[in-house]
């Protein structure tokens, strides 16, 4: 109790603080308070740590230090800064923490941000602040969806470029009856609810959808049912994540589900997920994938210097952190100031190419930005040449199909 | 009868777990809440040895328990041992402590994301009515095996004799010339012993990951209640129990699979206070 | 044997025993005998050590009691008769007699508590609590035996037992007395008291009020009767 009780003290003194001290300043400084100030929250001790994690932190480091070189004087801040947070996967630490990121911190705009909940969480803060957020780490398509807001923005994924990635193809391709499991909270049910649409609109059928215990380590109940059941399905679409994927996938294995037909589609996998498990676990899965480090040499420049920092390859939530922070430092070059308002309308309907983004285009509608998207297939462990390298890129599903038309979007600012 | 199987397999780790928490507790009146960190610290170990040293699955099946074991003994004569005559809730803070501890330990060293560790047996047996993964039946069959001389050492030995009294009633064991403390330290150490063993077995079949341990023992937190504090007899069978209703409940009522181990607590507590195989003066 | 000088405990702030002082010769059965809160079974606790908060000496064939922990009064000769019988349920009845290790020159063997206890011999296997109250009385007494303790602080062995089993009771103590062992007892029942013993001390509020041998217990029986509320 008593220690809430400071901490709001300590954030209502900051408030004040702010208000009289920093505050937009006299009539014509451009940038407030003379620099610009990132802000990363995520999560950097829990399930997504690795994934996003402090290597954001890094991956934004490196865009601000890129975009320093590019405009060397002419930058329009001298002084640009990274700001870093732990939301813990929690809405009301995200909450908590956006607040005082915004406030006290005095970041112009919060990156990342995974987990949904805590996702619209910040959401709700940069509107009310009227502070910039470009979302990378959280899946939900509400961010650009019925809780959209002018200064929020979502790069990157969504469950619908997932569903319409994996659960399209796969089906084209021929394996038409699913089976799906899916995680029983807020991203598995929208995840479920994606692939299922995208199925039937693909001509296939889901048999059966069954939620399961999250978090969960004993997937045999879902997994014995699966060649059993008639007709039996072609294929096991799963929707778990991060620790309750790998002990699905290592279950998976050991029923030996491929030798009886039944094939395995991933909904959301990271590159860490494969280094985790190793290749061997995973070979011939598909999955659509944002990004991916080895598909091109200047991936692999980008990559070679992330590693250098980090020991580790990017997942493609990192690349796309430095797309965020790069986009938005360009936003504020363009405009002369970073005045979020005047940020906003330099974003929207931006098209661009960077590291991250190929045909990438920030939607003025629902701030969707859109970028090519990739069917990946994981490699046998004789195809691979190097620690990381797992994937091999089978299909480009260009930037306007990829994600949800504007036609099914409900989004109004 | 597939699910029946399934349900016992994961009731294998259950009652690995219980029977070492059962023991520690009776023997030592305390609750160890980092005995889900020391499963880790096994299905780590396992994986440890297997990438640094090249120890083969089988052999770190042996070591690992005992290195466990040792590191128990050592944990329990620096710093369990004080706990003796403190009020409970040190008890908490310290085996809470401890679980933090390790587990930011392990995370600083290996990050969060699950390490990959080969199955050693990928067959697939034939048990006639169904097959099922040599590998699974290997580990339902150990934990049972486990289980079996644990209850033989403990019904038909004298050190099993001094056990149960002193896990009765210590300080009446006292009163009949045996030195309680002088066992106190095996038995913690081969509590957690038993822990380390439940996480080599899991580490080909479940993610290793530094919190693998955190989900899975409140699970086992419930079947020790539900099969009786300090009762090593409850704490296995409730663990198989615990493991074919969880299979069951995925397969029938998935939504409410897991709260069905702690709704089965709660009725077995009304029904029986002092769990399935308590007794009521150990309540006191 | 058994020596006490001015013994004071405490269960917290509340004091149980005031300067007791009273002594136990070899071979001497010896009972306490005192209304219930007189402090008989905190001063029974106090020797066997299962009561820690006390000062004054505690001393038995010399050597100071309250310094040593529990198991080693055990093994030094004394034998625990805990007021409920003790008996372990997790324990065959075999196996609560085999227990406790032989402290003692004579311990009894496990054939002849059999031979006294034939109740025991058939029920060997049951657990220790599934035998009726009286069983589990021979039980604690034969379990002291087989362990050859010398000195025997039994606390009531008596209570809640038919007057046959009282005297089986008796006999046991009688019997055992020619064998040399010195017993310690507390006793409600003045009528069996005198029958098994040789002195009496009475407790009151804490202290020890007199020290009565068994003609002076017979000729203020009346007396000692209505004071102890029977």
């Amino acid at each position: 109790m008593g220690v809430s009780r400071t901490a709001a003290l300590a954030a209502g003194i900051a408030v004040v603080a702010a208000g009289c001290g920093g505050g937009p300043g006299g009539g014509d400084e451009k940038i407030s308070n003379g620099k610009i100030t990132l802000a990363v929250l995520n999560d950097q001790s829990g399930v997504y740590a690795d994934l996003s994690g402090k290597n954001s932190v890094t991956a934004v480091t490196m865009a601000i230090e890129d975009f320093k070189a590019e405009h060397g004087d002419k930058a329009v801040a001298k002084e640009i800064d990274v700001v870093t947070a732990d939301h813990q996967n929690k809405p009301d630490v995200a909450n908590s923490k956006a607040q005082e990121l915004y406030d006290r911190q005095q970041a112009d705009i919060i990156l990342d941000v995974p987990t949904s909940s805590a996702a619209l969480a910040v959401a709700g803060q940069a509107k009310a602040k009227k502070k910039l957020y470009i979302n990378v780490g959280a899946a939900t398509t509400e961010l650009t969806g019925a809780q959209c807001n002018k200064y929020t923005f979502h790069w990157a994924y969504d469950t619908y470029m997932l569903a319409n990635g994996t659960g399209t193809t796969v089906t084209a391709e021929g394996a038409k009856d699913w089976y799906i499991v899916y995680p029983d909270y807020a991203f598995g049910q929208d995840m479920e609810k994606s692939f299922t649409a995208a199925i039937s609109k693909a001509g296939g059928k889901v048999l059966a959808k069954d939620p399961t215990p999250f978090p969960n380590d004993n997937f045999s109940t879902f997994l014995l049912k699966a060649p059993g059941m008639n007709p039996k399905p072609a294929v096991l679409g799963t929707m778990q994540a991060g620790g309750d994927l790998v002990n699905l996938v290592k279950q998976y294995n050991e029923f030996k589900l491929r030798d009886k037909g039944v094939d395995l589609a991933v909904g959301l996998m990271f590159i860490t997920d494969i280094h985790s498990l190793g290749v061997a676990a995973f070979e011939g899965t598909k999955f659509t994938d944002a990004w991916y480090w080895n598909e091109s040499p200047e991936n692999r420049a980008w990559a070679d210097k992330f590693k250098q920092r980090t020991g580790a390859r990017p997942t493609f939530a990192h690349a796309a952190n430095y797309s965020a922070a790069m986009q938005y430092l360009q936003a504020v070059q363009r405009a002369g100031t970073d005045d979020s308002d005047a940020v906003v309308k330099t974003l929207e309907n931006h098209a661009f190419e960077d590291v991250f983004a190929k045909n990438g285009k920030v939607r003025a509608e629902d701030h969707r930005m859109i970028h090519d998207v990739y069917l990946a297939q994981v490699k046998a462990k004789s195809e691979v040449t190097e620690e990381w390298d797992y994937e091999k890129i089978i299909k480009t599903i260009p930037a306007a199909e990829a994600f949800k038309p504007l036609a099914e979007n409900t989004c109004k600012f | 009868m597939q699910q029946v199987f399934n349900g016992l397999v994961s009731g294998s780790f259950y009652a690995l777990l219980a029977l070492g928490l059962a023991v520690i507790f009776g023997m030592l009146g305390v609750v160890n809440f980092a005995h889900g960190a020391f499963y880790m610290l096994g299905a780590f170990g396992a994986y440890i040895l297997l990438t640094e040293a090249g120890v083969n699955f089988w052999l770190a099946l042996v070591l690992v328990p005992l290195a466990l074991g040792l590191f128990g003994v050592i944990l329990e004569r620096l710093l369990i041992r004080r706990l003796a005559d403190l009020d409970p809730l040190y008890n908490f803070l310290l085996t809470f402590g401890l679980t933090l501890i390790l587990q930011d330990l392990l995370k600083r060293e290996y990050g969060v994301q699950s390490q990959p560790y080969p199955p050693p047996i990928s067959a697939t047996l034939d048990l006639g009515l169904f097959e099922y993964p040599a590998y699974q039946v290997f580990v339902l069959g150990c934990s049972i095996v486990v289980c079996l001389a644990v209850w033989f050492v403990l019904s038909r030995t004298r050190v099993g004799m001094i056990v149960r009294a002193a896990t009765e009633r210590p300080e009446l064991t006292r009163a009949f010339g045996i030195d309680v403390g002088r066992w106190v330290t095996p038995v913690f150490g081969f509590g957690v012993a038993l822990a380390g063993l439940a996480g080599v077995l899991a580490a080909p079949m479940r993610a290793v990951n530094p919190l693998m341990g955190a989900d899975l023992i409140i699970t086992v937190f419930a079947v020790v209640v539900i099969g009786g504090l300090g009762s090593t007899f409850g704490s296995v069978l409730a663990g198989f129990l615990i493991g074919v209703v969880g299979s069951l409940g995925n397969l029938y009522v998935p939504a409410l699979s897991q709260t069905l181990v702690f709704i089965l607590m709660a009725a077995v507590l009304l029904w029986r206070p002092a769990g399935l195989f308590g007794r009521e003066e150990a309540l006191t | 044997m058994l020596r006490i000088d001015r013994l004071s405990a405490w269960y917290g702030e509340a004091q149980a025993l005031r300067e007791v002082s009273l002594a136990v010769e070899p071979g001497e059965v010896v009972t306490l005998v005192g209304r219930n809160g007189a402090g008989k079974t905190t001063l029974l606790r106090c020797v066997m050590g299962l009561h820690k908060q006390l000062t004054g000496t505690v001393e038995f064939e010399g050597a100071a009691l309250p310094a040593l922990p529990v198991h080693r009064r055990a093994r030094l000769g004394l034998g625990w008769v805990q007021d409920d019988r003790g008996i372990f349920a997790s324990l065959s009845v075999e196996e609560n007699l085999l227990l406790p290790p032989v402290v003692g020159p004579d311990p009894w063997s496990l054939k002849r508590v059999y031979e006294a206890f034939p109740r025991l011999a058939e029920r060997r296997r049951f657990p220790g609590t599934k035998l009726s109250g009286g069983e589990q009385q021979m039980l604690a007494m034969a379990r002291v035996l087989r362990m050859g303790s010398r000195l025997l602080l039994c606390d009531e062995p008596t209570e809640g037992l038919s007057p046959l089993l009282v005297q089986q009771i008796g006999d046991i103590l009688r019997e055992i007395k020619t064998q040399g062992v010195t017993v310690l007892l507390i006793e409600q029942n003045v009528h069996f008291a005198v029958t098994v013993a040789d002195r009496h001390y009475l407790l009151a509020e804490g202290r020890v009020v007199e020290s009565l041998d068994n003609a002076q217990v017979r000729a203020r029986e009346h007396e000692l009767l209505e004071y102890l509320g029977i």
